[in-house]
């Protein structure tokens, strides 16, 4: 299939139940190449399905998801091997050292080993993991483990990254390498699909955002657009999320709690 | 001490259960019939116990055998306590061996109002809650009922009193060796730096094969009843232990030793108190113990091409063979793999050792050359794509493909089931001395069977994986477990088939064979095992191509 100009995700009247639960209720989504692009939504909203669609790993009931000029349902092999994932809750081989499970990672991904050392190595010193990449994982806290999970994300120069709450526990240093790593990247072509709740990182980073309610998009554009669509002029994007989401009763909540 | 704290802790410490048990819960609902049943059913069965005793007895109209019946229940009273701690402390112990073994432990919450001693009292008294319990609910009321009878109630009182802080202490010194075992293999960890692995290793198969060996001596026979015994009858000549005691105290109260009785009894509860301080101390200084970092590695990172891939495998299969190769060095849950062949060998050769035939036909020694590679190779098969467990994730969000999947899981599986006959093989030829012809034979059919019964529970593991790691990884589904174990009992059967009429003429059975007969008998193994290889390898690529689209579930 002939992708579009510029698209590296194309999604068309994509949909995915689980039972009765509507995960991805017909979304049509196109992100360019080199766009880091914000999914935001309330936990259940389908955020990670989509996620996971885009990378091949769910297949949808309706609906084509094209990737980087592939079709995910007919070679998720290809779109893995250009892609790089970080899940929600990378739960990592505890039983090997950080090296080895980068070691193991990158070769996952075929990549050489004098461009694994050298990578490798980069990363380590960069999110200061140097020096405690011979510990074994399980000894390792949440911040290390992410850092470690985002390394074997990166390891391989992916085209397309996948990046499910990629700055959950990392310390304020290296969530700011990561942002202006992401930056980098995308001004070298790299498309980043990022889900967070951190709504400050997305209106910061995101050059686009989308917002996910019960498995539908019901706003996509960038700060302007979404503002438009909130009817909320210069509000900022939590605002906007709330005000989209139907979740801004905040105030009666707090108020009901405090009796 | 606040003893609502400890009865609430032992509550907590009852549901921990559920993580053994595997049980997910919802809306808090949980049927508790099978426990009231179980200690319904010890209550009944003790009194039960108790009133056919106690009736046998007064149905007795001859004195003499009246007064020797009750000298013998006078000294099964005494044993009793020794009898309660050596299961006691059989139990607890398997109970804490259990517990080490899930995801989830249970750790104090340190950030509560509780006091250590609450926190380790609730620990000791929850250690004895399950078939301890039940077991010493029966026994107490045996007593109790078939005292009546005897006319011995203050015997049967001081009995009860005796088995209570038995079962006390029992489970008091399992709680000191857990948290001593927890601080202590923590230092060794700490002390050894790289070299942790291999003590964590080769300390785990040597308590697996403690574990089995005790196992294997209480199961074999009369021993058990032999060392009970022992204990009860010649606990009067190691009265210095401080164990024996209770029993020493009912010993000197049959013996109407007053002095005595009230030496032993305060030596019991005065050692009772130690025991607890003890635990209470250790719990206190090591039960927030951290287990410190294992470090392998340390220097500068230098790839280097590996062994695998100078035999053809590709980077990707390469990585995940020597991934799995650490993990069945490093896994606790996995390292027992490596103490199954020589179990389950046991297992197999121990009945026929008694057998005349054994003794009689070296043919069986065979054996020892068949069953550990072919066991491996049926359980490791079948579990190698579910010991992955949840970081499965990296299979299903990296470029690898079905075919590489089952090649490099396949070949993996092969090499370390040939390695684990080779190593058994040569114990198994060193011990028994089979003749060469015989050892010929079986190494081919060993390796026929390894081959193809790899590729057989491959099948049914990739099928059957089951991802779940809580409370302990299940890593194949029970179901297909017992199908793959069918299937392989089946296609071993059909390989081994051709060698029948010959193992037939050596045992007698059959009219004698042409010499060359076993080697056609080998050959027509040898079609049958790639036959079955073939099939069963391209079943599980199919099974591996659905495993990798279905990775939502």
């Amino acid at each position: 299939m002939v992708r579009g100009p510029g698209s590296a995700v194309k999604l068309m009247g994509v949909a995915k139940r689980y039972a009765d639960v509507v995960a991805v209720d017909y979304v049509d989504l196109d992100v360019k190449e080199g766009e880091i692009f914000g999914l935001l939504g309330p936990n259940g909203s389908g955020k990670s399905t989509l996620l996971k669609m885009i990378l091949g790993l769910v297949k949808p009931d309706s609906g084509s998801v094209n990737v980087l000029g592939i079709n995910a349902e007919e070679n998720p092999v290809a779109i893995k091997a250009q892609a790089g994932y970080v899940p929600e809750v990378p739960r990592l081989y505890e039983f090997l050292t950080g090296i080895e499970y980068l070691d193991f990672t990158a070769d996952l991904y075929d990549v050489s080993p004098a461009d694994k050392r050298e990578r490798i190595n980069e990363y380590l010193e960069a999110l200061e993991l140097e020096g405690r990449e011979g510990d074994m994982i399980s000894a390792y806290s949440l911040g290390m483990k992410q850092k470690t999970a985002l390394i074997s994300a990166f390891v391989h120069k992916p085209k397309l990254l996948l990046l499910d709450e990629p700055l959950g526990g990392l310390d304020p240093r290296s969530a700011r390498i990561i942002k202006d790593l992401l930056r980098e990247l995308a001004s070298k072509g790299v498309t980043t699909i990022m889900s967070t709740h951190i709504l400050e990182i997305a209106q910061a980073m995101c050059d686009r955002i989308a917002i996910m309610y019960e498995g539908r998009l019901l706003a996509i554009g960038n700060m302007e657009e979404l503002r438009e669509k909130a009817r909320l002029p210069g509000s900022n994007l939590e605002e906007i999320f709330l005000a989209l989401t139907g979740t801004s009763d905040i105030r009666d909540v707090v108020e009901a709690l405090m009796k | 001490m606040k003893w609502k704290n400890v009865l609430r802790l032992i509550s907590v410490d009852i549901k921990s259960g559920r993580l053994i048990r595997g049980q997910r819960l919802r809306r808090y609902r949980e049927s508790r019939v099978l426990q009231y049943v179980m200690y319904g059913g010890s209550c009944l069965l003790g009194i039960a116990a108790g009133l056919l005793v106690g009736t046998l007895y007064n149905g007795i109209t001859d004195p003499e055998m009246k007064a020797t019946l009750l000298l013998s229940a006078k000294s099964l009273f005494i044993s009793a306590p020794t009898l309660v701690l050596t299961y006691s402390l059989i139990f607890t112990m398997m109970r804490q061996i259990q517990r080490a073994g899930i995801k989830a432990s249970i750790q104090p919450p340190y950030w509560l109002p509780i006091t250590w001693g609450e926190h380790t009292l609730a620990a000791i008294l929850a250690n004895l809650i399950g078939i301890q319990l039940a077991a010493l609910i029966s026994i107490i009321l045996a007593i109790s009922v078939v005292s009546i009878f005897l006319g011995e109630i203050s015997l049967a009182a001081l009995t009860i009193l005796a088995l209570l802080a038995t079962a006390f202490l029992a489970s008091a010194t399992t709680e000191i060796f857990r948290v001593l075992q927890v601080r202590l293999t923590g230092a060794v960890y700490k002390t050894s730096g790289k070299a942790a692995i291999w003590v964590r290793f080769f300390g785990s198969i040597l308590l697996f094969i403690a574990f089995y060996a005790v196992y294997f001596f209480f199961t074999s026979g009369a021993n058990f009843l032999a060392i009970i015994e022992a204990f009860a009858s010649g606990q009067n000549t190691v009265w210095f232990i401080p164990y024996l005691w209770q029993g020493m105290a009912l010993f000197s109260f049959v013996n109407s030793q007053i002095v005595e009785t009230a030496v032993f009894s305060l030596g019991s509860v005065a050692f009772l108190s130690a025991l607890f301080a003890v635990a209470v101390t250790l719990n206190s200084r090591f039960g927030l113990y951290e287990p410190p970092a294992i470090r392998i590695s340390i220097g500068a990172y230098a790839p280097r091409p590996s062994m695998w891939g100078r035999l053809g495998f590709s980077l990707s299969e390469a990585a995940i063979m020597r991934k799995d190769f650490k993990a069945f060095t490093r896994r606790r849950e996995l390292m027992y793999f490596f103490v199954l062949p020589i179990v389950i060998t046991m297992i197999y050769m121990m009945p026929l050792t008694r057998t005349p035939y054994f003794q009689a036909l070296s043919i069986f020694s065979a054996l020892i050359l068949l069953v550990p590679g072919a066991s491996m190779a049926t359980l490791m098969g079948s579990m190698i794509i579910g010991q992955e467990g949840t970081p499965v994730w990296h299979l299903y969000s990296s470029p690898v493909t079905a075919e590489s999947l089952v090649k490099c899981k396949y070949a993996f599986v092969v090499i370390f089931s040939c390695a684990v006959t080779l190593a058994c093989s040569t114990v198994g030829i060193l011990i028994i001395r089979p003749s060469q012809r015989i050892i010929l034979a079986a190494l081919i059919e060993s390796i026929f069977l390894i081959v193809s019964l790899s590729a057989v529970s491959l099948r049914t593991g990739i099928k059957g994986a089951s991802f779940v790691e809580i409370p302990r990884p299940r890593m194949i589904r029970p179901v297909e477990s017992i199908i793959n174990f069918i299937i392989c009992l089946i296609s071993a059967g059909v390989i081994l088939a051709p060698l029948v009429p010959y193992i037939g003429t050596m045992t007698g059975l059959l009219d004698p064979l042409p010499q060359f007969y076993l080697y056609i008998a080998l050959a027509i193994s040898g079609v049958i095992a790639a036959i079955l290889t073939y099939g069963f390898y391209r079943i599980a690529m199919k099974n591996a191509e659905d495993f990798l689209a279905k990775a939502e579930n």
